[in-house]
């Protein structure tokens, strides 16, 4: 019994050699350029260029210009996160409308909102697609100024911006 | 005896091909899947290329092997080795109270949480028993063999 886990041991170590060096070959771009503590700006710039042949035509705005716009107090604030995390922590008088809510033919969650209302859709940080999922999916119902706020609410958050926890 | 043989192939088929699967979409998108790494804020960045590098073709190799049944058991020990080490990785994440996506790729996506350490847990129950099975038949067929072969 010891003898075939033994040898089983020195085969999954062989198998691991090869995946990982395949695995090294294939990805070598993305291991030097993280060794190299470029990855951030790599992962941004892949994100950004994802984005922008999956998103086409949803406007987007930064910290200052959300922020701007939520002291203006025209803008509605949708927080597209999951419930749980919405209930937690979130922008003033923000909605919570996640993607699932605004699934093909369910059009409930934004019922009796004006089509020309300013609308800012945000999400947990940076590298979540969720604001953008549900700003494109509102433009789809016709909502004509829905902008996508890109730095997420932990931006929002650690800006000291408000921030509160009722509905 | 052949009962027995063919339910572990395809419980090892069934297995195998999920963790093929699983690593070929994250071989395909090695950026996102980078970004998931990254997340768990667990490796220091310059080994996070690396892990993202490798993690998928480790899933693919030893999900290959196992469902093509070559090298069963040792595919089966590097799958069980490599879910503990993520169930380790998801809980320790909950415990820091990150809300993140969890990168295990398959059918659909979803964060760090009870339902992805169940899900880890039950492939994790599936490989290790099926290995213990595996190891049980290998032993029960050398003991036939070599009654068969004495005189």
């Amino acid at each position: 019994m010891r003898r075939l886990w033994r040898q089983d041991l020195a085969w999954a170590g062989l198998i691991l050699g090869l995946a990982a060096l395949f695995g090294l070959v294939q990805q070598w771009p993305l291991v030097r350029q993280s060794w190299r503590g470029e990855l951030a700006a790599l992962l941004s710039q892949a994100r950004d260029q994802r984005r922008q042949e999956q998103f086409q035509g949803v406007k987007t705005v930064n910290l200052a210009q959300a922020y701007a716009l939520f002291q203006q107090g025209r803008a509605l604030f949708i927080d597209a996160r999951p419930a749980d995390e919405y209930v937690e922590l979130h922008v003033p008088k923000a909605l919570n409308i996640t993607p699932e809510m605004l699934a093909a033919g369910q059009d409930e969650a934004v019922a009796g909102l004006a089509k020309d209302r300013e609308i800012v859709v945000y999400c947990g940080q940076v590298s979540c697609d969720l604001a953008l999922q549900v700003a494109e999916k509102l433009q789809v119902r016709g909502f004509t100024r829905v902008m996508a706020y890109m730095g997420g609410f932990r931006a929002w958050d650690e800006a000291g911006y408000p921030a509160d926890t009722s509905k | 005896m052949k009962f027995d043989w063919l339910v572990r192939r395809l419980l090892g088929v069934a297995l195998g091909g999920l963790f093929f699967y699983a690593g070929l979409l994250k071989c395909l998108h090695p950026y996102e899947f980078a970004e998931a790494v990254l997340a768990y804020r667990m490796l220091p960045e310059s080994l996070v290329g690396v892990a993202a590098a490798v993690l998928p073709w480790v899933e693919m190799a030893a999900g290959l092997a196992l469902a093509i049944g070559l090298k069963r058991r040792s595919a089966l020990l590097l799958l069980t080795t490599l879910l503990g080490g993520f169930l380790a990785v998801i809980l320790i994440t909950m415990g820091r109270g990150l809300k993140i996506d969890c990168g295990c790729g398959l059918f659909f996506q979803r964060q760090v949480g009870p339902v992805a350490v169940l899900e880890d847990a039950v492939f994790l129950l599936w490989a290790a028993g099926l290995y213990g099975w595996e190891l049980l038949g290998s032993k029960r067929g050398r003991q036939v063999q070599v009654i068969e072969a004495s005189p």
